[in-house]
């Protein structure tokens, strides 16, 4: 055995062995003292909002959540911020009756009409918009490529919200002056493809209601190349017309089969507006600003590059990107512009001019008056009397509407309105049940807008008081009949210079075989995909 | 009364609002790069307490469905992570959830090794780690509250009640609707657990352990662990008698001799 050799701080053997022992008696100690009680369990530390906090298994007001699906183009959903508070449950089973309104098991699909109503409920923005602005601004730094974009009338009244105005500002110039200022190569107005929509989807009606006039069946005993079932439904609202895919596919011979607004431009931006302007389509970036998240959807659709088969390209698409207003206001904060002091810009042209009837598309009620407007002049030869100008039956906030006007030479000319889906159930249940028991057609033209007060009630449209209230909604819709009767100067979209200029330069006529190959589409039948309640 | 939960796989639409509830009851979390909670990629970690993991399956008919499954531990009646723990960390209570108490693990992590599910995690990621898995809500039960997970869920996948109750709606269930397979997974699985699991497509195509044998571990390794006291005398008695006898005999050598040696000198 050896002693400490010495050295000073060197440690004796009977330090060492008096430190060994405290420690060993100190640890002995405390793990008799804590084997004396368990502690706390694990977990529980946290909270879950209140009506879950009940005895078993009580029934509650709101409970969970709605699905979505990791690839969805139009929406995502951030766990972290997620509260469980049931609202998107409400906003898409309540308002939209598409959750719930499916059997279970489901098949191979997450049944979602990608309206975003539920990103406009959530109130800790958990859902939102998939955010295209990144892609969209290193394309605007590309300098090899040409980016145009294109704005929707909802936007116009909303997106001055984001930069704390009230509900319904009218900052249409000061938005098309931060576009350009943003670097946009071209900045246009689907106003411009609402009026080329109007005369192609006014055209189809007249087809059908003649067709019906000549003896033709309302019931879809048409015409082999295109469907002449009447009543005919609006396409332009994709949110709806993947509804009418999901749960209604039977009634899809009912559909206009013109495209939307949207797409219609992207089209045209990459066959007429390359040509005119001699840019290689493929260099072209298109981009839209919409009210809407389901336009991420339509623009992803497969078969929505007609432009890209026109110039032997089919991976070209039609809209590169489409925006939310949203994403537009974030996207003008990212480039630090203040919209609310900048001086009105007009659209450029070529695409550029809209009319009033265009511009009440962004409204519940909007696409049938102007539709009516012009169809009026279609069927007539003539334009419409003041009466038709405002057509106060087809307008407000009422789930569905109903109206009638004579047209001479034709007789009663019928229409419904719907918007929020549960709404459009009403019409679509009491056509379905009309055809089953080969009843005569009610109405000739129904208007279906995914969203409630239409296109300005979007789900891409700026989160303003919760839940989304009908004030703001009439705000909106109130700017876009200001717009349309004191602001445009014309108000009719047959009278629109640059859609009677595309139809004599390159589309010919309306329903051409041109138009038809880029402004038309089809539909898919999703009634597979899912199991719809018979009645929910 | 021991509680119980049933899900139903069939009624799952993969919201994952039941993966939301267990995060904020539990103050859990997020990390949804590595550790997903929800999708083809959910996989049980130390902050997923519980996941929902889908599946594309082909069914019968050939055609492709997707199935959601909710995974958590399935507290079983006689949880072999219990019997495992040498300083009973982990406890079935009498309420049916398998507890587990940190203050009193070591970190063996023997429980790891003893689940017949690969339940329990470790949180390899911390300084000071404990062991992790779900709690059933022992905190919620005892105020008579269904788990977060369970009262959350907008379809009513799962069920929660008394053990036998919910045993016997499993059984009315699966016998009354075609579609079921006729197993109620978890009835006998390792013996029995509280959570219990019907479907319409087969188990094993959804991430469960099909391979756990009904013998509860517990009950397994008794059959070798209750002989070890018998054992432990008998072998005494062995060595005691062999000590005995090599002692005899040196004590015999030893005097022997000392007989001799004292004879020469």
């Amino acid at each position: 055995m050896e002693k400490s050799n010495g050295k000073t701080g060197a440690v004796s053997r009977r330090t060492f062995l008096k430190g060994v022992t405290g420690a060993g008696l100190t640890g002995a100690a405390a793990a008799l003292t804590g084997c004396k009680s368990t502690g706390k369990p694990a977990g529980g530390t946290g909270w879950t909002p209140q009506q879950y906090n009940v005895p078993e298994n009580w029934p509650v007001q709101v409970r969970g959540r709605v699905p979505i699906d990791p690839e969805n183009p139009s929406i995502v959903r951030d766990d972290k911020k997620c509260i469980l508070c049931g609202q998107c449950i409400e906003a898409c089973n309540k308002v939209q009756s598409v959750q719930g309104y499916y059997e279970l098991p489901i098949k191979d699909d997450i049944t979602c009409v990608n309206c975003g109503q539920c990103s406009l409920w959530c109130p800790t923005a958990a859902i939102s918009e998939r955010d295209d602005v990144d892609k969209v601004i290193t394309a605007l730094k590309d300098k090899n490529l040409h980016v145009i974009v294109q704005t929707a009338p909802a936007t116009r009244v909303a997106v001055g919200e984001e930069f704390g105005l009230p509900p319904g500002s009218i900052i249409e110039g000061k938005m098309v002056a931060a576009l350009k200022k943003m670097g946009f190569h071209g900045v246009f107005d689907t106003n411009f493809t609402a009026d080329l929509t109007i005369m192609e989807e006014g055209t189809e009606l007249v087809t059908r209601v003649k067709n019906a006039l000549a003896g033709g069946h309302g019931g879809g005993e048409g015409g082999h190349h295109a469907p002449m079932a009447l009543p005919q439904f609006t396409s332009c609202s994709p949110g709806w017309v993947k509804f009418c895919e999901y749960f209604y596919p039977d009634l899809l011979e009912h559909m206009s089969t013109c495209k939307s607004p949207q797409q219609m431009l992207g089209a045209l931006a990459k066959t007429y507006y390359a040509k005119k302007k001699g840019i290689d389509p493929a260099k072209i970036v298109s981009v839209s600003i919409m009210p809407c998240t389901a336009k991420k959807f339509e623009a992803a659709r497969p078969e929505m590059n007609s432009a890209g088969i026109k110039n032997g390209n089919a991976k070209m698409i039609d809209v590169d990107y489409a925006l939310t207003t949203r994403e537009l206001a974030k996207m003008m904060k990212i480039f630090r512009i203040d919209l609310t002091t900048l001086k009105d810009q007009h659209y450029d042209n070529i695409m550029g001019e809209g009319t009033g009837a265009a511009v009440i598309f962004g409204t519940t009620g909007g696409v049938m008056e102007a539709a009516i407007r012009s169809g009026y002049f279609l069927l007539t030869g003539q334009n419409p009397p003041e009466l038709l100008f405002n057509l106060e039956p087809v307008r407000g906030l009422q789930g569905v509407k109903k109206a009638s006007l004579n047209v001479p030479g034709v007789g009663e000319l019928r229409v419904a309105i719907s918007h929020g889906l549960g709404n459009a159930r009403v019409l679509l249940d009491q056509l379905r049940e009309d055809k089953k028991n080969h009843r005569e057609p009610r109405f000739h033209f129904i208007e279906f807008m995914s969203c409630p007060g239409g296109c300005i009630g979007g789900g891409g449209q700026p989160r303003t008081a919760l839940p989304p209230s009908d004030a703001v909604r009439q705000a909106r819709l109130d700017s876009l009949y200001t717009m349309d009767a004191k602001m445009y100067k014309k108000r009719l979209s047959h009278e629109n210079k640059e859609v009677q200029q595309i139809y004599t330069e390159f589309l010919g006529k309306p329903n051409s075989e041109l138009a038809h190959q880029l402004l038309h589409t089809k539909y898919t039948d999703r009634g597979s995909q899912l199991t719809a309640k018979k009645k929910a | 009364m021991s509680k119980a939960v049933l899900v139903d796989v069939t009624k799952c639409y993969g919201c994952g609002a039941c993966t939301v509830a267990c995060k904020l009851w539990n103050g859990k979390e997020y990390d949804d790069a590595k550790k997903p909670t929800v999708g083809e990629k959910a996989q049980l970690t130390d902050i997923n307490w519980t996941v929902v993991s889908k599946h594309k399956v082909t069914d019968a008919s050939g055609k492709t469905v997707w199935r959601f499954a909710k995974k958590q531990c399935l507290h079983c009646e006689e949880p072999a992570c219990a019997s495992s723990c040498l300083v009973g960390a982990l406890r079935k209570t009498e309420e049916g959830p398998v507890v587990y108490y940190p203050d009193l693990c070591v970190g063996c992590r023997y429980c790891m090794i003893a689940c017949p599910f690969g339940i329990p995690k470790y949180e390899w990621d911390k300084s000071f780690p404990e062991v992790s898995k779900c709690q059933m809500c022992s905190s919620r039960l005892a105020k008579n509250e269904a788990p977060a997970c369970v009262s959350v869920c907008p379809n009513g996948v799962m069920k929660f009640g008394d053990s036998e109750q919910i045993l016997k709606e499993a059984r009315a269930t699966i016998a009354s609707d075609k579609r079921y397979i006729k197993h109620i997974y978890g009835e006998k699985e390792a013996g029995g657990t509280a959570w219990m699991y019907i479907s319409d497509q087969p188990f094993e195509k959804l991430g469960f352990k099909t391979a756990v044998k009904n013998q509860s571990l517990p009950e397994y390794t008794w059959k070798i662990i209750n002989k070890i006291p018998a054992a432990l005398v008998v072998w005494g008695g062995i060595l005691t008698g062999v000590y005995m006898i090599t002692n005899r005999r040196n004590a015999v050598k030893s005097s022997k001799n000392n007989e001799n040696k004292g004879g020469k000198s």
